[in-house]
């Protein structure tokens, strides 16, 4: 009785541990995740920005800031809006509205075409003048707004 | 009376020009700001051209022609009253008109203010957003976009008493404000203040004029070059590092 009882634990125990190194990242982890993603984002939407607006054109500042745009968009950022994740704090309170996070959500689509235009971004920065960049650049903030406006809490 | 009314100039070309102008970039701001991204910047620039039409009425509201001046029909109590009982006999905007013309102008300068200092959470920081901080610039923008409501009631109801006018009170404001000229009986036409001579128009023209640049200049942040001690940039104080 009593040895079965040990391994009676032994087993709920190892199951439970094997349980919860499953499940992953706490939610509050994700949700710090995703947040920096973004910063890290605007940080290379700044320095692509001050290239195409000012008098100077840095190719290889350009092309560091859009190949580090296109590896993040195709990093799979949707991962970090796993179920869990729909209210909580990481970094701050979370602005991602519960609509991204229901059956019918069209976040799927506005990823993949941040996902496109960042890819397309990259390949122009390496070859493609300023005023191409420009384009490019206000193309994939199209994608940027298209997403905040049905997606970003607003306060 | 019964005299037959005569077609006398009531608003001048400064000021017709302001209200459509007026109507062309409120527009032109609310579709480059809905549209956002790419369009930000011509969102911008609607907003100071937005800015340069305030400051320059603004200024003629002051040293401009009289029915454009704010002390002409910013009247008070007793005016208010008269003309609810539709007694007001004058010129130019009416006591009411007069209140709904100064409510416009505040709502769209607090439009205006809130926009200058906010950003886009993309990639746009509006010219005065250096003088705040993130949370405060984050915070604007929120009110950006309610203000935009309470604008879009207050236009709603400006051309609800335009229409209200044309067609239940017979009285078209449209036409003036397009020719500038209104048929006035000989009370209204007696009451019509004397226009400005050329000197005084042409002078009073060059400063409501300056006064718009000025104001222009200083919203896109001309007073901030160079650098405001309030954020230096990283660059200008310290070498990049190599790697």
């Amino acid at each position: 009785m009593k040895r079965t009882l040990a391994i009676a634990s032994l087993v709920v125990l190892t199951a439970s541990t094997a349980a919860l190194a499953q499940s992953g990242p706490k939610p509050e982890q994700l949700i710090k995740w995703r947040q920096s993603v973004f910063q890290v984002l605007a940080w290379n939407g700044q320095r692509i920005k001050a290239n195409v607006e000012g008098t100077t054109f840095n190719r290889e500042d350009v092309v560091k800031a859009a190949n580090s745009t296109a590896a993040i968009a195709n990093s799979g950022i949707g991962a970090l809006f796993a179920p869990g994740t729909e209210t909580g704090k990481g970094w701050h309170d979370t602005a991602a509205k519960a609509e991204l996070f229901a059956a019918d959500s069209k976040v799927g689509t506005l990823a993949a075409n941040f996902s496109q235009e960042a890819t397309e971004l990259a390949r122009i920065a390496a070859s493609g003048d300023q005023a191409s960049v420009k384009a490019q650049f206000g193309k994939l903030n199209q994608t940027c707004k298209a997403c905040h406006d049905e997606y970003k809490a607003k306060d | 009376m019964s005299a037959t009314p005569a077609s006398q100039r009531i608003w001048d070309l400064p000021t017709r020009l302001f209200h459509w102008l007026l109507v062309v970039a409120l527009l032109a701001s609310f579709v480059s700001g809905e549209v956002g991204g790419a369009w930000i910047d011509w969102h911008l620039r609607s907003g100071l051209l937005v800015v340069a039409l305030i400051g320059f009425r603004l200024a003629w509201g002051i040293v401009g022609s009289a029915t454009a001046r704010f002390a002409q029909f910013l009247r008070g109590p007793a005016a208010i009253r008269a003309h609810w009982r539709g007694q007001w006999r004058g010129v130019g905007h009416s006591p009411i008109g007069g209140i709904a013309v100064v409510v416009l102008m505040l709502a769209v300068i607090a439009q205006l203010l809130t926009g200058l200092y906010t950003n886009d959470d993309i990639s746009f920081d509006a010219p005065l957003s250096v003088l705040v901080d993130k949370n405060t610039s984050d915070a604007l923008r929120l009110w950006h976009g309610r203000l935009f409501y309470l604008l879009a009631v207050l236009t709603a109801l400006h051309v609800v008493a335009i229409v209200y006018y044309l067609r239940v009170k017979r009285d078209d404001l449209i036409t003036p404000m397009l020719t500038g000229r209104k048929r006035l009986d000989p009370e209204r036409s007696a009451a019509l203040p004397q226009p400005l001579t050329t000197p005084r128009y042409v002078a009073a023209l060059l400063l409501s004029l300056l006064a718009a640049v000025v104001i222009t200049w200083i919203a896109s942040g001309g007073l901030l070059n160079p650098a405001p001690a309030s954020a230096p940039m990283i660059e200008s104080t310290t070498p990049k590092p190599a790697w």
